[in-house]
């Protein structure tokens, strides 16, 4: 039986969607830093948060949105990636793959 | 000789033959003492959120502010709280004479100008000041008003001619500029939309006392030609037809617009076509 989520789960799971799907319409060398920065701000700030707490869930989508609307321009080319996301993707590589 | 000169000079000093005026911060103005003034505190209770910390619900902070040191208006509080008390406090200001229309604010519950509003000076009762209700909060008194934004950009607001004048200036005769007397005032500070229950309910579609308002102002303007397209693009269900002649935008504008009749105007083009 396929997992039920909720509206605003479908809204969380449609705006990660929605951002890696932007990661695609940019040059290829800038790719993965992008892919890298879509997944690493939606992980932190999804594990910093109660899925309980609706308000906050929904304050952090419409900021995401707001985000996202501007990365998706076509005039963005190129991102800057932290210390602390190539650490925190290093750390989820070891998770999966120790 | 040299001791002399330095005795003469102090004696003159000491009692002048010539009446000097003394300047005001000579002793006798500074041993004037201040008449005393009884403290009249006042408390503000005012809308606090952080998005930093958005798991933290939204809450009143409460500040006193002694009014003898105070301007009279509320934006003049806010002000002095934001410098002496708490800088942390978020609020949009800009011209303080009402005329940008940045620090729009619902104060006592009623949507306003922070900067055209009077501090009510009784002590005993406490003034609460939120955001625009019915919108989403940015931070602290900061509401988005970027979809209201768009709403306006949605209605094509500058003038549309086919038929400019070949040189110089587009004349109007005084009878059509008198027309656009009580529409153009309007600064966009968002108070008449967000008081506005049918602008609450149905803020995506429905385009608000506002936007509506500035909408009429381009179709009573005489140089304008695309008034059939205007009209067809509010000829629908949501965009005009939501405004329900509830007038609360009339009573809350705090420029004494009436949106309301604008509105009333459109739905009587809008009837007559």
């Amino acid at each position: 039986m396929p997992v039920r989520h909720s509206g605003l789960q479908k809204e969380v799971l449609a705006l990660y969607r929605r951002a890696l799907r932007m990661v695609r319409t940019k040059p290829p060398p800038s790719r993965d830093k992008f892919r890298l920065f879509v997944r690493y701000s939606f992980k932190t700030q999804a594990a910093a948060v109660s899925p309980r707490s609706v308000g906050t869930v929904e304050h952090l989508i419409r900021r995401g949105q707001r985000q996202l609307e501007t990365y998706e321009h076509p005039a963005v080319r190129d991102c800057q990636v932290s210390r602390e996301m190539r650490d925190w993707e290093v750390q989820e590589r070891r998770r999966w793959h120790p | 000789m040299l001791s002399i000169v330095t005795r003469s000079s102090a004696r003159r000093l000491q009692s002048p033959i010539i009446p000097l005026r003394s300047f005001s911060s000579s002793v006798a103005a500074l041993q004037a003492v201040p008449t005393e003034t009884r403290p009249l505190n006042k408390e503000f209770k005012i809308y606090r959120w952080n998005p930093d910390e958005p798991q933290k619900k939204p809450e009143l902070q409460s500040y006193t502010i002694n009014l003898n040191e105070c301007g009279p208006m509320i934006l003049d509080a806010l002000i002095k709280i934001k410098n002496e008390v708490d800088p942390t406090l978020t609020f949009r200001r800009s011209c303080r004479e009402g005329i940008c229309g940045s620090c729009a604010m619902n104060i006592n519950g009623q949507n306003t100008l922070a900067c055209l509003s009077r501090i009510d000076r009784n002590e005993n009762k406490d003034t609460k000041i939120y955001p625009l209700p019915h919108m989403y909060v940015v931070k602290d008194l900061v509401p988005d008003l970027t979809l209201f934004y768009k709403q306006y950009k949605s209605i094509e607001p500058y003038l549309q001619t086919d038929n400019p004048p070949a040189q110089g200036e587009f004349l109007q005769s005084p009878e059509d500029r008198k027309k656009l007397d009580g529409l153009y005032e309007c600064i966009l500070c968002a108070c008449c939309s967000t008081s506005c229950p049918s602008y609450w309910w149905n803020q995506d579609e429905y385009l608000g006392p506002a936007t509506l308002m500035q909408a009429y102002r381009w179709i009573a303007d005489s140089r304008d030609t695309y008034k059939a397209h205007r009209k067809e693009k509010l000829q629908n269900e949501m965009s005009l037809y939501r405004c329900h002649t509830i007038f609360n935008c009339a009573r809350t504008c705090p420029k004494g617009l009436n949106p309301a009749a604008a509105i009333a105007q459109i739905k009587l083009h809008l009837a007559a076509d």
